[in-house]
């Protein structure tokens, strides 16, 4: 009884809270830019490999000039770049787009590390100092709002970003006629070619765009959250974030209350050790939520129809 | 065309080393020394590297052909890593649990222990996608997670741990091991060193009786055929009496058997018991470019594993000798990947002139489902389905 009012207790900290929304936010970016791709018909499982290339390529930039905003700008375009291979080879060559994502994220863990060697020697690759991350803003007057204050306005400017982003998404999704063109050429692309919408370079703008939302990810990962470089160190996020979109049924707010849920699970065992189970089984929780969600217990998720199907102009 | 595919990553890799201020030759030298013991410069000895290299390749033809069984139904298993830390898991908490039994009767145990688990963690996904259709390639990388943390949980505050501090688990009792191929005795040498340092175990006869067991059921049986119809039209092999439903439940079965087969052995063979060292392990993604190179094939998949497991023991060596990074190892998989899935040959094939192509392809039914059919790779030109 005592660890349920422990928990129930946790649940009102506005501390939880905001370290949840930033754990969310770490998985909405790349979450976001998996909506899009597969959205316009290429599957994306590669966000995991664009995260860490943003990651890296930040930490370089950032170490190198000391500028965070330049390192982010950096990483995403080295997260666009990673993501402009994945587009070439699976809507120009029409590979397999599943091996294309597991070669991007192979690839990405393989030349991280290989660079961490040759441009910084076999040992460490060093520390950005704390004026050179990505800063916390407090905004003015609303930072003072009792609890939500503290969860929504106390936070580092890629959280603003990213909500702003979740919203810009939504209304160019379900919106604008640029979001009508995606979702036909994802759904139907044989009819939206008919219709005179030019399926190769929607495709194209999709899913670079789901490396440069990755790669600002990376950004907010290694140089926002964290102050180096370590391999590997997304450590799965671009694999949750993919959950979090299968969760969300492949819109931009449904992966949002996905990664939420996600990032105050990640939350609550970050900062806490009043709950007695062991933080490893409580990490399996996203993916076996993910499991019961395409189970069909709490609906059916359904990917857009014409997802992972290369496009081949005059086919049926 | 895999071997193209190999001389691409190798090329595109090299350059790589070279832009970015290294040697390729002498990286490249490494790791033929590493992997395969020739030309080595440092005093390393080269029975030993080859010793490695088998070491390595024994659990990557097993879940090789944990990827290729499925991909000949249409399905891709992007899951032989969770099944094979299952496989492991089980494998090392059998041996645990009855460490005193002699091991005609242990082994066995622990063996058919991690076939069970492997099994029973792809069978979530042959499930989920007969029943409900959920994609098998998201279902398996959920149950990789959830293989992965459930390894934590056991050797780091779990019942497995060793002792409190520690990240690996007990020992395995006696009998739950597989005995090296060389008699572990320190007085014999044999090419210089002591007997017990070839780590070389009797695994690798379980990983080519797997291999050849997964030819004799692709190709002799019923089931067989059954994969194959489902994998070249669900529809036409529904009309022809097969149950898909059924069929690819027990591919993902037996896909899932092999890996948690490949865990088993691996533990029982090599470690002994579990450690961190399982976090990390990428088998089971290092077998999708096993069978993909491989071309689903039981020889090409043997032959695909050779290299890998070459490049894996010639990794550290490359590493050792040559300052480069064995990182570089994973590039060259990437890259080799790259090269296979989207035909980068064929690419560069069609812009020499008079070989232009012909009629663009039409597209699949879906993609991963003419990955392997037999369409793909009689004409032995390209994996794209026509």
């Amino acid at each position: 009884m005592t660890a349920l009012s422990d928990i129930l207790h946790l649940l009102i900290t506005a501390n939880l809270w905001q370290a949840a929304v930033a754990a969310a936010v770490l998985l909405l970016l790349p979450a976001l830019g998996g909506v899009i791709s597969e959205r316009s018909g290429v599957v994306n499982i590669a966000m995991e490999g664009m995260m860490l290339t943003g990651a890296f390529f930040g930490v370089v930039a950032d170490l190198a000039w000391h500028n965070p905003w330049l390192a982010t700008g950096v990483a995403i375009i080295a997260g666009g770049l990673m993501a402009l291979v994945h587009a070439v080879v699976s809507i120009r060559f029409r590979a397999d787009q599943i091996v294309s994502g597991i070669a991007i994220n192979i690839f990405a863990a393989g030349i991280t590390v290989f660079l961490v060697n040759r441009i910084y020697g076999i040992q460490d690759i060093g520390h950005v100092g704390q004026s050179e991350l990505l800063p916390n803003i407090n905004v003015p007057g609303l930072a003072q709002i009792p609890f939500f204050g503290m969860v929504l306005f106390q936070q580092n400017v890629v959280v603003y970003a990213a909500l702003i982003l979740l919203v810009l998404v939504h209304i160019v999704l379900f919106r604008t006629r640029l979001g009508l063109r995606i979702r036909a050429v994802g759904e139907h692309p044989q009819a939206a070619d008919t219709a005179g919408i030019n399926v190769y370079v929607i495709r194209y703008g999709a899913v670079i765009t789901s490396g440069l939302l990755s790669g600002l990810a990376g950004a907010f990962l290694a140089i926002g959250v964290s102050n180096t470089f370590v391999p590997n160190m997304t450590g799965g996020r671009g694999y949750i974030a993919l959950a979090a979109m299968i969760f969300g049924k492949w819109t931009p707010f449904g992966a949002f209350i996905a990664c939420l849920i996600f990032g105050l699970g990640e939350a609550i065992y970050a900062n806490n050790s009043i709950i007695h189970a062991s933080p490893y089984l409580l990490s399996m929780l996203p993916y076996i939520l993910t499991l019961i969600v395409l189970a069909g217990i709490v609906g059916r998720s359904n990917p857009p129809a014409a997802d992972g199907i290369p496009y081949v102009p005059g086919s049926e | 065309m895999p071997l193209g595919s190999v001389v691409f990553a190798f090329v595109v890799g090299g350059l790589i080393v070279a832009v970015t201020g290294g040697n390729p030759f002498n990286a490249y030298a490494g790791l033929v020394c590493g992997g395969l013991g020739i030309g080595c410069t440092q005093g390393e000895n080269p029975a030993l590297q080859i010793s490695n290299t088998i070491v390595f390749l024994i659990p990557l033809i097993t879940t090789g052909v944990a990827v290729a069984l499925p991909f000949r139904a249409g399905l891709f298993n992007i899951g032989a890593e969770g099944q094979l830390l299952a496989g492991s898991m089980a494998c090392t908490a059998i041996g645990i649990k009855f460490s005193t039994l002699p091991a005609p009767v242990l082994l066995p145990m622990v063996l058919i222990g991690g076939m069970v688990a492997g099994a029973l963690w792809a069978g979530v996904a042959g499930v989920l996608k007969a029943t409900v259709g959920a994609h098998e390639v998201v279902t398996t990388i959920m149950m990789n997670y959830v293989a992965q943390w459930l390894l934590r949980y056991l050797i780091i505050g779990g019942p497995l741990q060793l002792a409190a501090g520690t990240s690996k688990s007990l020992p395995t009792g006696p009998g739950a091991r597989l005995a090296t191929i060389l008699p572990d005795d320190n007085s014999l040498i044999i090419f210089g060193l002591p007997a017990s340092v070839y780590r070389v175990h009797t695994g690798l006869f379980i990983a080519l009786v797997a291999a050849a067991v997964f030819a004799f059921l692709l190709w002799r049986t019923t089931l067989g055929y059954e994969i194959r119809a489902v994998g070249q039209s669900q529809r036409a092999a529904r009309y022809a009496g097969v149950s898909v439903r059924r069929t690819i439940i027990v591919t993902m079965l037996i896909a899932g058997a092999f890996s948690g087969l490949a865990g088993a052995v691996q533990i029982a063979g090599v470690d002994h018991n579990l450690t961190d060292k399982y976090f990390s392990d990428t088998t089971g993604f290092d077998a999708i470019a096993v069978a993909l190179l491989g071309l689903g094939s039981a020889f090409g998949i043997v032959l695909a594993s050779l290299l890998f497991g070459a490049l894996h023991a010639g990794g550290s060596v490359m590493q050792s000798d040559a300052g480069i990074s064995s990182n570089l190892v994973l590039v060259l998989q990437a890259l080799i990947l790259f090269s296979i899935a989207a035909n980068f040959l064929g690419a560069i094939r069609q812009l020499i002139p008079g070989l232009r192509r012909g009629p663009a392809a039409p597209p699949p039914e879906t993609p991963t489902a003419g990955l392997m059919t037999e369409a793909a790779t009689n004409n032995g030109e390209r994996i794209k389905p026509t």
